[in-house]
C-alpha cells in the first residue's frame, strides 16, 4: 500500500471503537503529514477525545491500526512507548501535577531519559535550566514558577500545560480544547503559538471555537458519530451542508 | 564535606533529625553504661530495649511512608517484609545457639528435634553465616516485593484492591508460618537466642549497641529517603501518586517507579525487621498479623504521611503511647488506637506534622493554602 | 333425631370392636405365656421345643424374651415358677415381664433361678430371633432385622431369608433384605455361581464402602474365572461411584462453605459495589448480628423457655436493625465525610472495627459465648452416599434466600433504582434529583444490615467471639474482589467458586495450605482480571 511506504506522520487505518455496544469510533481513516498542522471540529460526543484516547494508548481500539512513521503500530504499544515515540498530549480538562509547582511540572516534562535510574542520579544542567526558562517566558507563568499546580487559575493550567508539551518536544502534539476557558486576548495568542510550534513540530487540534479555527488557518477534519464528515479548508468544511446540518447549524 | 553536600542535598528537617538521631546512638547508650545506676540521668536497661524497638518501629513507617505518602500504595502488608527480615535474623541466631539447646544438637534447632526432623532443611543452609543472613535479610523481603510488584502495577492493580492484596499476602505468610512443617518453628516461632556474631544477647553491652545501630540506621534511612525523594525520581513518585495515569503520557514507567518504591522499602522493612528481633529476642507468626501492617499505616499517618520525619514522630507516639497505654489502662488501649484511626483521618489528613504546620501558618497569618488540602479525590482525571 | 341415634350406634359399635380386639389381643397373650412358663420349667433337652412353639407363633412379641433367653437374663421365681426377665440393679435383680417388660420388683437372686440354655438352643434362639423379627408386621423391625443379618452374616438365616423376601412388599426392606442375602451368598460355600455373581452384581450396584470391602475380601475366594471377574470389575464400579461421592461431598462442602462466604461477603458487595467503601467493620457488624443472637436466647431462656426453638426469627429482624444502626450512625459521622478518599474511608472503619471489637469485649468478655442449636438446625439426614447436616443446609438455603432477597430489591424495588442510579452515575444521579447522600445512607445501613443477619447465621457453626468478624473480613474481601465489585451475580459466583475450590483442595493440601494456595490464587488472579470476575466497564467505574 503506497500510504505506508510513503510513510506519513501517523495513519489511523480503519479504526473502531465500541464502549458496550455504543460506536464511538467508527472505521475512521485518517492520514496526517510530517509538519503539518490539523484542526479537529466536531459536535460533542463525535469521538475528538476518544480518537486522541486511542493514539495515545489509553482506549485500545477494537479494529483497524494506527501507524506512527509508516510502520510502528500504536495499538501495539501502552500510554509510556508512545509517548516515548514522540506522541505528546494536551488533556480536555487540563491535567498538571497539583502537588509540584510550576518549575516541577516542567522539569517533570522535560525532555530526556525517562528511565527509574535516571531520574535517580539526574543532575539539572544549564542547558535544561536555560529551556525551562525559555518555556516559562512562553507560558507566562515566569512570576509563579515556584507556585503549587494546584493554587494556579483554569486557564493557567492551559498554559501550564502547554508549556509541558512543549518542554516534552514531541515530533506529533495532540492538543485537546487548548482555549476553552481562555480570554479572546489568550485565544488570539494561543493560536499564534500554536502555529509557531507548527513550524517544526506536527500538531493535530481539537477546538469548538471557531475564530481559534480561524486564525489556524489550517486544514480542518470534521467528525461526526465516530467517523470524517468532511475535510478540507475551513472554508470548504464550513460550506458542506453535512456539517451545517450536524454541528455549525444554520 | 560529606555532610556539607548532604546538608545541601536534603531537607533540612531531615538533616537535624538525622544528626540528632546519631547523637541519640551515641548518648543513649553512654547514659545506659557509663552512669552509674541510680543517677538521674541513668537510662536504665529497659529503655534502651524499648527505645531500641521504637527505632525499629519507625523505620517500618519510614518504608511504608516511602510508598504510601510519596507513591501512593497504602500497603497492608509492610509488616510481612519486616518479619521476613526478622526471621532471618532470628535463623542466624537460632544456628548460633549450636550445641547448647535443650537438646544440644549441634545443628538442628530444638524445635527441630522435637519434631524428630534428620537432617536441616535446604533453606536453612548458609544462615549460620552472618554475612548471608544479612543478605538474606534484604534479599528475601526484596524479591517477595518484587514478584508481587511487579505483578501488581504492571496489570494496574491500584488503590484499595492493591492494599487487599498486600493484605491477602501478609495473611497467607501468617497461615503459612503458623504450620510446623514450615520449618520455622510452627507457632513458637523462633526464640532462647544465645548470642549474636560472638556477643551474649543478654549484656547490656550488646543492648547498647544493637540500640546504636537500630538509631544509626534510621538515621541512614532517613537520608537515603530523603535523597532520593529531593531527586528528580522522587517527584516522578509524587506525580505517579497524585495523577498515574497523566505521568504514563509524559512517558515514564509507572510501573517501574512504583516497583522501585516498593522493592525499596521492602528492604528498608526487612532490616528494621532485622534489628527488631535480636532486641525482643523472639519473631514469631504473630509479626505476619494483618492488624500489624495497619498499625504501621497509622504510625504513619498520625505522624504526617508524605513527610519524612511524620513516620518517625508517628511511630514513637503511637508506640509509646501503647506502651503506656497497655501497662496503665489496658482495655483502653483499643478504644484510643481505633479513635486514633478515625480521629487522624478526618481531621488530621496530613498528621501531626501537618498540624504544626497549620498551627505556624497561624501564628504568622500566612494560612498555607495546601497544608489541610486532603489529596485530589480523582487522581485520574486525565482526559 | 334420627341422625343421632344413628350416631350412638356407631359410637356403641366401634366401641365393642375395640373391647373384642383388645380381648383378643389379651386372649393370645395368655397362650405365650402359658408356652413360656413351660419353656421354664421343662428339662434342658425339651426346651427346644418350646422356643420352636414360640417361633412359629410368628409374633415379634417374645423377641425381647428369646433375646434375654440366650443372653442368659431369664429367671423363674422359686416359690412359684413365674417367668422374669431380669437386669442388674441394687440389692439384686430387677424383674421385668417377659412380654409387656413392665418392670417389676426388685427381688434377691437367692430367690431366682436360671433359664439355663446351651449353645445349641442359643442357635436356635438366633434361628428363631431372625425369622420372627424377618417377618415381623413391623416394616422397622424386619429391616433392623434384614440390616442385623447382613451385618453378621448368618448363614443359617439365608432360607429365612429368602422366604421373607418372597412375601415382602416393603421396598426399602426388600433391598436390605436382597443385599442381606447377598452378603450371606458371598460367604456361602455351597452358593452357585450364579448366585454369586447376582450377589455381586448387588454390590456393584450398591457402591459404598461397605460392599467394596465385602467384594475385596470375596475376591480372593473366588473360585472361578466368571467370579472373580465379575469381583474385580465391581471393585472397580465401587471405587468409581465412591470417588463420585466423594466429589458429590466436596462439592457440597465446598457450597456450605460457599453459603458462608456469601453471607460474609454480600452486605460488603453492596457498600462497596454502590459506594465503593470498603468497611473495614464489616466483620464487626457479623460478630454484633451473632451477639444479638446470644442476647435474646439468654432472653429467652430467662424469661420466656417455650420460644426457644423461635429464637433465630427474633433474632434475624433484630440483628438487622443493630447492625444497620450502627452501620447508619458510621455512614453519617464518620464515611461520609471521606468518600472520594477510599483508602482513608478504609483506615477509618479500621479504627470502628477496633472500636467496636473492644465495646463488645468489655460488655460481654472476652471468651467464646454459646449460642445454641434450635432443634430444627441440628440433626442430620443422608442423600445417596452423602450425610448433610441441618445447620449447613439451612445456612445455605438462607444465603441464597438473602442473595434473591437482595436481588429483588435492586431490580425491583425504587430504592434499588435509585441505588443503582448512584453506582453508575452519581453526579447524574444527584442532577436527577436523588438525593444522594440518604442513598449512600440506607445502601450503608443495608449492607451492614445484612451483615448483622449474616452474624444470626454464622452463630450456628462457629464461636461467637469478639474476633469473630477477624476471621471472616479477609475472606469477605477475597470474594468481593474475586467476584468483582458492583455485581451482586459475581459475588455469588465468586463466594461459591473459592468455597468449592477450598474444599476440592483440602484434601490434597490441608486446610491451611488449601486456604494459602486460595490466596495465591487471589492474588494472582487480580492481576489477570484487575476488577474481578464480573466487572463493570466504562468511564464511570474508574474509581
Ligand atoms: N471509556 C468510555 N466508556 C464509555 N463511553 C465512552 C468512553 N469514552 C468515550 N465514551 C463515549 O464515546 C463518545 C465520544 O466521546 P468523546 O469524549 O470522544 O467526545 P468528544 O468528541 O471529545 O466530545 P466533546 O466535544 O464534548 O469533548 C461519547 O458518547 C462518550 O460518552
Ligand atoms: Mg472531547
Amino acid at each position: 500500500m503506497s500510504l505506508k511506504e510513503r510513510k506519513p506522520l501517523l495513519y489511523l487505518d480503519g479504526v473502531s471503537v465500541s464502549f458496550d455496544g455504543f460506536k464511538a469510533i467508527n472505521n475512521l481513516s485518517m492520514v496526517i503529514e510530517k509538519g503539518e498542522m490539523r484542526a479537529i471540529i466536531g459536535p460533542n460526543g463525535a469521538g475528538k477525545t476518544t480518537m486522541m484516547d486511542i493514539i495515545t494508548g489509553k482506549t485500545r481500539p477494537d479494529e483497524g491500526s494506527v501507524f506512527f512513521e509508516g510502520d510502528t503500530d500504536l495499538t501495539k504499544h501502552d500510554e509510556a512507548a508512545i509517548a516515548n515515540l514522540g506522541i505528546g498530549r494536551k488533556f480536555q480538562k487540563p491535567t498538571v501535577f497539583e502537588s509540584h509547582t510550576v518549575m516541577d511540572n516542567l522539569v517533570l516534562s522535560m525532555k530526556g531519559k525517562r528511565g527509574v535510574f535516571s531520574a535517580l542520579f539526574h543532575q539539572e544542567d544549564a542547558q535544561e535550566r536555560n529551556s525551562i526558562a525559555d518555556i516559562l517566558e512562553i507560558i507566562r507563568l515566569e512570576h509563579r514558577k515556584d507556585a503549587l499546580a494546584a493554587d494556579l487559575s483554569h486557564g493557567q493550567k492551559q498554559w501550564l500545560e502547554i508549556g509541558m508539551l512543549l518542554a516534552q518536544d514531541p515530533k506529533l502534539l495532540l492538543v485537546d480544547e487548548p482555549v476553552a476557558g481562555m480570554t479572546d486576548a489568550e485565544t488570539v495568542e494561543t493560536a499564534k503559538l500554536l502555529r509557531e510550534i507548527s513550524r517544526n513540530h506536527s500538531v493535530i487540534v481539537v477546538e469548538h471555537d471557531m475564530s481559534f479555527i480561524r486564525d489556524l488557518d489550517v486544514k480542518v477534519t470534521c467528525l461526526a458519530e465516530g467517523a470524517v464528515l468532511s475535510e478540507g479548508s475551513l472554508a470548504h468544511v464550513a460550506a458542506d451542508p453535512k456539517v451545517i446540518e450536524s454541528y455549525l447549524g444554520r | 564535606m560529606i555532610s556539607r553536600y548532604l546538608f545541601q542535598a536534603l531537607d533540612k528537617r531531615a538533616f537535624w533529625v538525622a544528626v540528632a538521631l546519631m547523637v541519640f546512638a551515641v548518648l543513649v547508650p553512654l547514659l545506659n553504661l557509663v552512669v552509674p545506676d541510680g543517677h538521674p540521668l541513668h537510662v536504665p536497661d529497659y529503655l534502651v530495649g524499648l527505645l531500641g524497638k521504637y527505632l525499629c518501629y519507625a523505620m517500618l513507617a519510614l518504608a511504608l511512608d516511602l510508598v504510601w505518602g510519596y507513591c501512593g500504595i497504602l500497603s497492608l502488608g509492610h509488616g510481612a517484609f519486616f518479619a521476613l527480615g526478622g526471621y532471618a535474623m532470628g535463623m542466624y541466631l537460632m544456628r548460633q545457639i549450636g550445641d547448647r539447646g535443650v537438646y544440644a544438637n549441634p545443628v538442628l534447632p530444638d524445635f527441630m528435634v522435637f519434631l524428630n526432623w534428620e537432617k536441616l532443611p535446604w533453606f536453612w543452609y548458609g544462615f549460620d553465616q552472618f554475612w548471608f543472613a544479612m543478605v538474606m535479610v534484604v534479599v528475601v523481603p526484596a524479591v517477595l516485593a518484587f514478584v508481587l510488584g511487579w505483578l501488581a502495577f504492571r496489570s494496574r492493580v491500584t488503590g484499595v484492591y492493591l492494599s487487599i492484596i498486600t493484605q491477602a499476602m501478609t495473611y497467607a505468610l501468617l497461615l503459612a508460618f503458623f504450620r510446623n512443617d514450615m520449618g520455622f518453628g510452627g507457632n513458637n516461632g523462633l526464640t532462647d537466642f544465645k548470642d549474636i556474631l560472638g556477643f551474649s544477647l543478654q549484656s547490656s553491652g550488646t543492648r547498647a549497641v544493637l540500640f546504636a545501630l537500630s538509631a544509626l540506621a534510621l538515621a541512614g534511612t532517613l537520608v537515603l529517603c530523603s535523597l532520593i525523594v529531593r531527586s528528580k525520581l522522587g517527584k516522578v513518585m509524587i506525580a505517579v501518586r497524585d495523577a498515574e495515569s497523566r505521568t504514563r503520557f509524559l512517558g515514564y514507567r509507572v510501573e517501574h517507579v512504583k516497583l522501585f518504591a516498593f522493592v525499596l522499602s521492602a528492604m528498608i522493612a526487612g532490616l528494621a525487621g532485622a534489628l527488631y528481633v535480636p532486641q525482643v529476642g523472639i519473631i514469631n507468626p504473630g509479626e505476619f498479623a494483618p492488624a500489624n501492617s495497619i498499625d504501621v499505616v497509622i504510625w504513619t499517618a498520625v505522624g504526617g504521611r508524605g513527610t519524612l520525619i511524620g513516620p518517625i514522630i508517628g511511630a514513637f507516639l503511637v508506640s509509646g503511647g501503647k506502651s503506656y497505654f497497655t501497662a496503665a489502662f489496658p482495655d483502653l488501649w483499643l478504644f484510643a488506637l481505633g479513635g486514633l484511626f478515625v480521629i487522624v483521618t478526618l481531621f488530621m489528613p496530613k498528621g501531626v506534622i501537618g498540624l504544626l504546620g497549620q498551627l505556624k501558618g497561624l501564628a504568622s497569618k500566612m494560612p498555607r493554602k495546601n497544608a489541610d488540602k486532603p489529596l485530589p479525590a480523582k487522581p485520574e482525571a486525565a482526559e | 333425631m334420627r341422625q343421632l341415634r344413628k350416631l350412638a350406634v356407631a359410637v356403641l359399635l366401634s366401641f365393642l370392636a375395640a373391647v373384642a380386639s383388645t380381648g383378643h389381643g389379651k386372649a393370645s397373650d395368655t397362650s405365650l405365656e402359658a408356652t413360656i412358663s413351660a419353656l421354664a420349667s421343662a428339662k434342658l433337652k425339651d426346651r427346644g421345643n418350646h422356643i420352636e412353639a414360640l417361633a412359629a407363633t410368628g409374633d415379634a412379641q417374645v423377641v425381647p424374651f428369646l433375646e434375654a433367653l440366650a443372653a442368659g437374663d431369664v429367671y423363674f421365681k422359686k416359690s412359684d415358677k413365674t417367668v422374669f426377665i431380669t437386669r442388674k440393679a441394687e440389692g439384686g435383680l430387677q424383674l421385668l415381664d417377659p412380654l409387656s417388660l413392665e418392670e417389676g420388683e426388685v427381688v434377691g437372686s437367692r430367690s431366682l433361678k436360671k433359664v439355663k440354655v446351651n449353645n445349641k438352643l442359643r442357635r436356635l434362639v438366633r434361628g428363631a430371633v431372625a425369622g420372627l423379627t424377618v417377618q415381623s408386621h413391623d416394616a422397622g423391625t424386619r429391616l433392623e432385622a434384614a440390616n442385623a443379618l447382613y451385618k453378621s452374616q448368618d448363614l443359617e438365616a439365608l432360607p429365612l431369608l429368602k422366604a421373607a423376601v418372597a412375601a415382602e412388599t416393603d421396598e426399602t426392606v426388600k433391598d436390605a433384605q436382597e443385599r442381606a442375602i447377598a452378603a450371606i451368598t458371598l460367604k456361602n460355600v455351597k452358593a452357585s455361581e450364579a448366585e454369586r455373581l447376582e450377589a455381586l452384581g448387588k454390590f456393584k450396584a450398591q457402591g459404598d464402602q461397605e460392599a467394596l470391602a465385602l467384594v475385596s475380601s470375596f475376591l480372593p475366594q473366588a473360585k472361578t474365572a466368571a467370579e472373580s471377574e465379575a469381583a474385580a470389575l465391581a471393585i472397580q464400579s465401587i471405587e468409581k461411584s465412591l470417588a463420585m461421592w466423594d466429589a458429590v461431598e466436596n462439592v457440597w462442602y465446598g457450597l456450605s462453605l460457599g453459603s458462608v462466604l456469601l453471607l460474609a461477603a454480600i452486605g460488603l458487595a453492596i457498600t462497596f459495589g454502590v459506594m465503593g467503601v470498603i468497611n473495614m467493620a464489616h466483620g464487626e457488624m457479623v460478630m454484633l448480628g451473632a451477639y444479638t443472637t446470644f442476647v435474646v436466647q439468654e432472653v429467652i431462656r430467662k424469661s420466656f423457655p417455650g420460644f426457644f426453638e423461635f429464637s433465630l426469627l427474633f433474632a434475624l429482624p433484630l440483628a438487622f436493625l443493630v447492625a444497620g444502626g450502627v452501620g447508619l450512625a458510621m455512614e453519617r459521622g464518620i464515611i461520609r465525610f471521606l468518600y472520594g478518599r477510599p483508602l482513608e474511608t478504609l483506615l477509618a472503619t479500621w479504627g470502628v472495627s477496633l472500636i467496636l471489637q473492644q465495646a463488645v469485649r468489655t460488655i460481654f468478655g472476652p471468651t467464646n459465648k454459646e449460642v445454641g442449636n434450635p432443634d430444627w438446625m441440628s440433626g442430620a439426614f443422608e442423600i445417596g452416599g452423602l450425610a448433610l447436616t441441618a445447620n449447613r443446609l439451612w445456612i445455605l438455603v438462607f444465603a441464597l434466600v438473602v442473595f434473591v432477597v437482595l436481588l429483588m430489591v435492586l431490580k425491583r424495588t425504587h430504592f434499588g433504582l435509585q441505588m443503582r442510579a448512584v453506582t453508575q452515575n452519581r453526579r447524574m444521579a444527584a442532577s436527577m434529583g436523588i438525593r444522594t447522600p440518604w442513598v449512600d445512607a440506607r445502601t450503608f445501613a443495608l449492607g451492614s444490615g445484612i451483615a448483622g443477619m449474616a452474624g444470626v447465621a454464622l452463630s450456628q457453626i462457629s464461636n461467637v467471639s469478639p474476633n469473630l468478624g477477624q476471621t471472616y473480613i479477609i475472606d469477605s474481601f477475597m470474594v468481593v474482589v474475586f467476584g468483582g465489585v458492583g455485581n451482586l451475580w459475581g459475588t455469588l459466583v465468586g463466594a461459591m467458586t473459592l468455597g468449592v475450590a477450598n474444599k476440592f483442595l483440602e484434601p490434597y493440601a490441608g486446610a491451611v495450605l488449601a486456604k494459602i494456595l486460595v490466596l495465591v490464587f487471589i492474588i494472582l488472579f487480580i492481576q489477570k482480571k484487575p476488577r474481578g470476575l464480573f466487572a463493570l466497564k466504562g468511564r464511570a467505574v474508574d474509581l
